[in-house]
């Protein structure tokens, strides 16, 4: 598994995550001006109220609280088992899967405070060697495995 | 407006045909609900074709080019595992509206192999990376919303495949008929807890066909052996703050199913079976919920009751489901369809439910990012 980032520039993996003009990565959110409801992707309107005013870039927190997560043994083909997709309520209002990296997953439980921590996404890299910029999340206050 | 009715009903032996391609399963499956209305396809006004995998290449006039070209409409669809209920809803706009007398709805699938699910990908697969994009992942993740809202045992869970592979005991056209008792289901690979592999649904080729008329049309031919629709109902997952990070089952379905019952003019009280969507064992659990079938937090205890086995109160899927029964994935839609139609003429055999005058089908679709719900009421006429 990958380690804490320590060294970029690299680019990121998945949309949520950029890095800013200082290096430093970031979670970035859309949130409508209107109603509040904060989304992962960019949006022409508003998709919960249906604004016209286009929703706009938020830095999201890292922190949130575990919803609810399943324990995968069997995934594709070359990817390590077993591992924990956890689906986390950010603080801000965003919804994000993401692997949980627990020591004991039998202590996984609905609500529990959990915090995004930036890694190198397994350490691949692109066809030009570049390496990619990854998050997980981690029980917060350690317990990660 | 036209009432519309189903004449012909039927689907090929659910399996893997890796011989054959998916508009000659089609062709057979189409002339099955010919055969089975007293029909030929000269007798079609429009031809409707569900297939996920296949609707862009144009399966509808594929199937045509099999068992005759008459130069009718064809439309080809695909919305995930609704595809085959999004292709019968059309169907049954276009004669209700009064445009077409008789249609042809052929669902129709050849799978890809293995898991399911996950979308594609730029840089790394965000498989395993960003958590699991796998369809079982998904399932398991809504199901255990559920575990931990009313304390969902992995037994209870379970307890569904126990039942459905048991009803397609009894299901010639299923792809498996085997009894799987609890602890084999338990004790089956675990693909993503409380989801083990017999708690999956079978991963196969296959096809469906029903014929649909007008009102004039089934009066001419006798009723007989006719289903009259009575609900049609198809909808879009609405927005929900989760939604897509967590698969969202329930708003979806909900919306389809509330809008059903509306046009029916009934409730899940007056159903006598159910055929709804196991793509995974949790799915059957959060739908009990979903369709009304008992009170919120009670599916747990419903499924434990023995009253959606056969014989009991409200029969869910006695075709086996998509668990044991398959899940060829345009062809699901329509297949589930021709179950009710089979029961409502008390043409279904071993597992004929006594009685069954009016049947709900329901399916849900999902993509990584969409979902889909469509729900049919059919009764007897």
């Amino acid at each position: 598994m990958g380690e804490a980032v320590t060294a970029l520039p690299c680019k990121p993996a998945t949309a949520i995550l950029q890095i800013s003009e200082a290096g430093e990565p970031w979670l970035r959110g859309y949130r409508c001006a209107v109603c509040a409801a904060v989304v992962a992707d960019p949006t022409l309107c508003c998709r919960a109220c249906g604004s016209r005013v286009t929703p706009g870039a938020v830095r999201l927190s890292t922190r949130g609280k575990l919803f609810t997560w399943a324990m995968v043994y069997r995934s594709f083909p070359g990817v390590a088992v077993p591992f924990v997709s956890a689906i986390v309520d950010f603080d801000d209002g965003l919804t994000v899967k993401g692997t949980l990296r627990a020591t004991d997953p039998e202590m996984l439980h609905a609500g529990m405070p959990v915090v995004a921590v930036f890694d190198d996404a397994g350490g691949a890299r692109d066809a030009d060697g570049a390496a990619y910029l990854g998050y997980h999340f981690e029980p917060v206050g350690g317990a990660a495995a | 407006m036209s009432d519309v009715y189903v004449v012909g009903a039927d689907l090929i032996k659910f399996g893997r045909y890796p011989d054959r391609t998916p508009a000659q399963l089609g062709a057979e499956a189409a002339l099955l609900a010919l055969d089975d209305a007293g029909l030929t396809v000269h007798d079609l006004d429009v031809v409707y074709a569900s297939s996920t995998f296949n609707a862009a290449s144009m399966i509808a006039q594929q199937v045509l080019k099999q068992i005759g070209q008459t130069g009718v409409p064809c439309v080809n669809v695909s919305n995930a595992c609704a595809s085959g209920a999004t292709a019968f809803r059309e169907a049954f706009i276009g004669i209700k509206s009064g445009i077409y007398d008789v249609a042809l709805v052929v669902g129709v699938e050849k799978n890809p192999k293995g898991l399911l699910g996950g979308p594609p990908a730029a840089g790394p697969s965000p498989e395993g990376l960003f958590g699991s994009g796998t369809t079982p992942a998904m399932f398991a993740e809504a199901g255990m919303v559920h575990a931990a809202a009313y304390g969902t045992t992995i037994e209870q869970f379970a307890q569904v495949a126990v039942k459905n592979h048991h009803h397609a005991t009894m299901n010639p056209k299923a792809m498996y008929q085997i009894e799987t008792p609890l602890d084999q289901v338990l004790a089956s690979e675990m693909i993503a807890w409380p989801l083990t592999k017999l708690m999956c649904s079978a991963n196969v080729d296959g096809a469906a066909a029903t014929i649909l008329v007008s009102e004039r049309k089934a009066r001419e031919m006798g009723l007989s052996r006719a289903a009259r629709i009575i609900g049609s109902a198809l909808a879009s997952d609405p927005w929900q703050p989760r939604n897509p990070a967590l698969l969202d089952a329930d708003s979806v379905t909900r919306l389809a199913v509330a809008k059903a019952y509306e046009m029916a003019g009934l409730g899940p009280d007056d159903l006598d079976m159910v055929e709804l969507h196991d793509c995974f064992a949790t799915a059957e659990i959060l739908h009990y919920e979903n369709l009304g079938l008992c009170g919120e937090g009670m599916a747990g205890a419903l499924i434990d009751s023995g009253e959606t086995a056969l014989g009991g109160r409200i029969p869910v899927n006695v075709s086996g489901g998509l668990l044991s029964k398959g899940h060829p994935i345009g062809a699901t839609g329509v297949a589930n369809i021709v179950e009710i139609v089979q029961h409502l003429r008390g043409e279904a055999g071993a597992r004929q439910v006594d009685g069954a005058r009016i049947g709900l089908a329901h399916v849900l679709g999902f993509s990584a990012i969409a979902g889909v719900c469509g729900v049919h009421i059919l009764e007897k006429a």
